[in-house]
């Protein structure tokens, strides 16, 4: 009698490795063309930044499309209004209608906060790139606020620029929503936490409504960001996401 | 006694040329301990005044957290009662209000960090007074160019102005000064003045515009009646961003804040970043510097129901300053400490000496019935008429050395100058006023005599007048 060979086991489990590998690129890819959109998106937001002394609120709306192109301008309040950002390519674009001038963000201050927010300008400019920059890996399922959600880590690819050593997120495994992501530095400790939750529908898409940003080591600071109204893949003109629009756009 | 006092004092001028010879070493020794004290101590005094009273106060009242994290989120605000409290303290001389933050200045594809000060015009004239510090005159490549052209200029002074390209002065004596120009050379004084002149003028109370410290306008190529830009945050993380048209420059005595400093207004500062009237400091000067730590906590009392805000005095606003001065002056202490070390040897081998070549005079002095206590007595006041000839006379001599350079600071250049304004102090070395260093140094050297002559003293009570007949 032929003894069973062990190979089509072996390989069995190396493609459902495989398999299961592949998965985790395909959830993180989902989840992010869920808020994202898979053409382009339009928001309204409000930021509520969250200090001990005290709060400050800042209503902004934003295009984007996934060609990495974006155009976020300030609405309120009224000091800040008509400040714009433009996000195209790697360089990240700031209008100041009160001194009239257009400044390019240095790299020097992609690490900053964006507003005065726990929101860096990095956050900002590599938001899309979770999905082409990262190694992603399946570590099992857990539940989060109720929510049964994958829970993948993500590791940089070796020659992309990226500020982070590691990232954990969870994405719920029936609407692939990102409800918790925790980021990790190169050293390997917790630098910040966004956190979904209360999810509404947008353009009949469920999504989290509120984005809470905690970094780690200032446990009394918070970020929370609202979102009001977004819509999906709307084409836009190539005019809108320009240095001119900068100026004009309210 | 008296009579052991006469003969002392007649002994000393049997042998002229030695009593001098010992005097002199006690002189010269007190000479130098003196002016070194001097120059350190003034030196000290003058940084003290330059960074302290020019500018941040010997006191000042801030929010109480403001000390530990400098940002304006930790302003606070002041009632006009509060300022007028605080002036009624019979020590405090100068109370004025201020708004100090930082931002990025910028002007075309130039930008530095700056140290934004709003303050009120007119009181600030009682503390800092950039009015005095406005530039007047600069020797621009364009105004050097035009004095080419004026008649009498001689070449010496072409090549002297060239060496000063891009120097600014506040004052037509200044420029005077430093080109070491006569009053005979007035015509030619206002026609360099008439050439070099900047237009500059002081802010008005909240005006628009700005005054900028010397070399930051240099660095930013920016002059009177130009733009600057400025950018940063204010209170509580609203962006703070405006264009401010510059009102004149001023030449900061300190380089450190010549190199980042913009006056603005309090109310324009107060817009600038949000701050709605709040104040980031009050800065405040006193009569009686002495008596700054019980001023302090005078004050201190007077706000203690105001629980949100606190006086610091200079110490603890600028340790920094402190710890240099700490740090220099255990260095000076030491130097002084080797001085005196070589002093001591240099008076104690002179007294030896001036012993030794008499042991035959005391030798015979004893064999002929002459007490040798009585000789030690005898001994010891001419010691002390020594020391306080030495003594009196070196002091004495550096009195109007030190009235001189009290008056007369002495100029640093070259490379010594260079350290010191890195270091962000004025290159000048001026000396202290009389004070107990004075005589302390008196003092110390006048003990450091008796000590010097108490062995070769107690030997004479030892002596055997035979051997020392003999001269062994």
């Amino acid at each position: 009698m032929k003894r069973p060979s062990c190979l089509p086991i072996l390989l069995a489990l190396f493609f459902s490795v495989s398999i299961y590998a592949q998965d985790a690129t395909e959830i993180v890819r989902k989840a992010d063309a869920k808020f994202n959109g898979e053409q382009s998106s339009y928001s309204e937001m409000n930021m509520t930044i969250i200090r001990p002394k005290y709060q400050r609120n800042i209503s902004f709306k934003g295009w984007a499309t996934k060609g990495g192109k974006a155009l976020t301008v300030i609405t309120a309040p009224a000091k800040e209004k008509g400040q714009s950002f433009l996000k195209s390519g790697s360089n990240l674009w700031n209008w100041n209608p009160t001194i009239q001038r257009l400044i390019k963000l240095p790299p020097s201050m992609m690490s900053q906060g964006w507003m005065g927010s726990d929101f860096t300008n990095d956050d900002i400019l590599k938001e899309s790139s979770f999905v082409k920059d990262y190694r992603h890996k399946l570590l099992g399922e857990e539940t989060v606020q109720g929510i049964r959600c994958y829970k993948i880590e993500l590791t940089p690819l070796e020659n992309t620029a990226v500020v982070w050593g590691k990232l954990i997120l969870w994405i719920s495994t029936d609407d692939y929503l990102e409800m918790k992501s925790n980021f990790f530095d190169e050293d390997g400790y917790l630098v910040k936490t966004h956190l979904s939750s209360e999810i509404k529908s947008f353009d009949n898409r469920r999504l989290p409504s509120v984005i809470e940003i905690i970094p780690a080591d200032e446990p009394e600071n918070k970020t929370k960001v609202t979102i009001t109204a977004m819509r999906f893949n709307e084409s836009y003109s190539e005019d809108v996401f320009t240095q001119q629009n900068m100026k004009r756009v309210k | 006694m008296n009579e052991i006092l006469k003969i002392a004092w007649r002994n000393l001028w049997r042998n002229k040329r030695r009593t001098i010879i010992t005097a002199s070493s006690i002189f010269f020794a007190l000479f130098f301990a003196i002016s070194m004290r001097s120059f350190q101590l003034g030196t000290y005094d003058h940084m003290i005044r330059q960074a302290i009273e020019s500018f941040s106060g010997y006191l000042q009242v801030q929010d109480t957290e403001y000390a530990d994290d400098p940002s304006i989120d930790n302003a606070f605000s002041a009632s006009p009662t509060l300022l007028a409290s605080l002036r009624t303290n019979p020590n405090v001389a100068v109370v004025v209000p201020r708004v100090e933050s930082f931002a990025l200045a910028s002007t075309g594809t130039l930008s530095k960090g700056v140290l934004v000060a709003g303050i009120d015009p007119e009181q600030e004239k009682a503390l800092s007074n950039p009015a005095l510090k406005l530039v007047r005159y600069r020797l621009s490549p364009a105004s050097l160019k035009t004095i080419r052209t004026l008649p009498n200029v001689s070449t010496s002074l072409i090549d002297l102005l060239e060496s000063m390209k891009g120097a600014s002065f506040t004052s037509k004596e200044t420029l005077q000064a430093d080109l070491s120009l006569k009053v005979a050379d007035s015509v030619l004084l206002n026609n360099l003045c008439r050439v070099c002149a900047v237009p500059g003028s002081y802010l008005k109370t909240s005006d628009q515009g700005v005054l900028l410290s010397d070399r930051l306008s240099n660095y930013l190529h920016i002059d009177v009646g130009d733009t600057v830009v400025l950018m940063g945050q204010g209170y509580h993380g609203t962006s703070a961003a405006g264009t401010y048209p510059v009102r004149g420059i001023v030449k900061m005595p300190a380089p450190e804040l010549d190199n980042k400093l913009i006056y603005m207004s309090l109310d324009q500062a107060s817009a600038f970043f949000g701050l709605d009237g709040r104040l980031t400091s009050i800065a405040i000067n006193l009569r009686n510097t002495d008596r700054m730590k019980e001023t302090q906590a005078e004050l201190n009392r007077l706000l203690e129901k105001e629980k949100t805000v606190v006086v610091k005095n200079w110490e603890e606003i600028n340790p920094t300053l402190k710890q240099q001065i700490q740090g220099d002056n255990k260095s000076g202490v030491i130097f002084l400490f080797v001085l005196y070390v070589i002093i001591f040897f240099g008076i104690f081998g002179t007294v030896q000496m001036m012993l030794s070549e008499r042991q035959r005079e005391f030798g015979m002095m004893v064999s002929i019935g002459m007490k040798r206590g009585k000789l030690a007595t005898i001994l010891t006041a001419e010691m002390i008429f020594i020391g306080l000839i030495g003594s009196l006379t070196g002091m004495l001599a550096t009195v109007p050395l030190i009235i001189l350079g009290y008056l007369y600071p002495v100029k640093l250049t070259g490379e010594m100058a260079r350290i010191y304004m890195d270091y962000g102090f004025d290159p000048i070395m001026p000396m202290a006023w009389f004070d107990s260093y004075f005589y302390l140094q008196g003092g110390i050297i006048f003990f450091m005599v008796l000590l010097a002559s108490y062995l070769p003293v107690l030997s004479i009570l030892k002596l055997d007048p035979i051997k020392a007949l003999h001269g062994q």
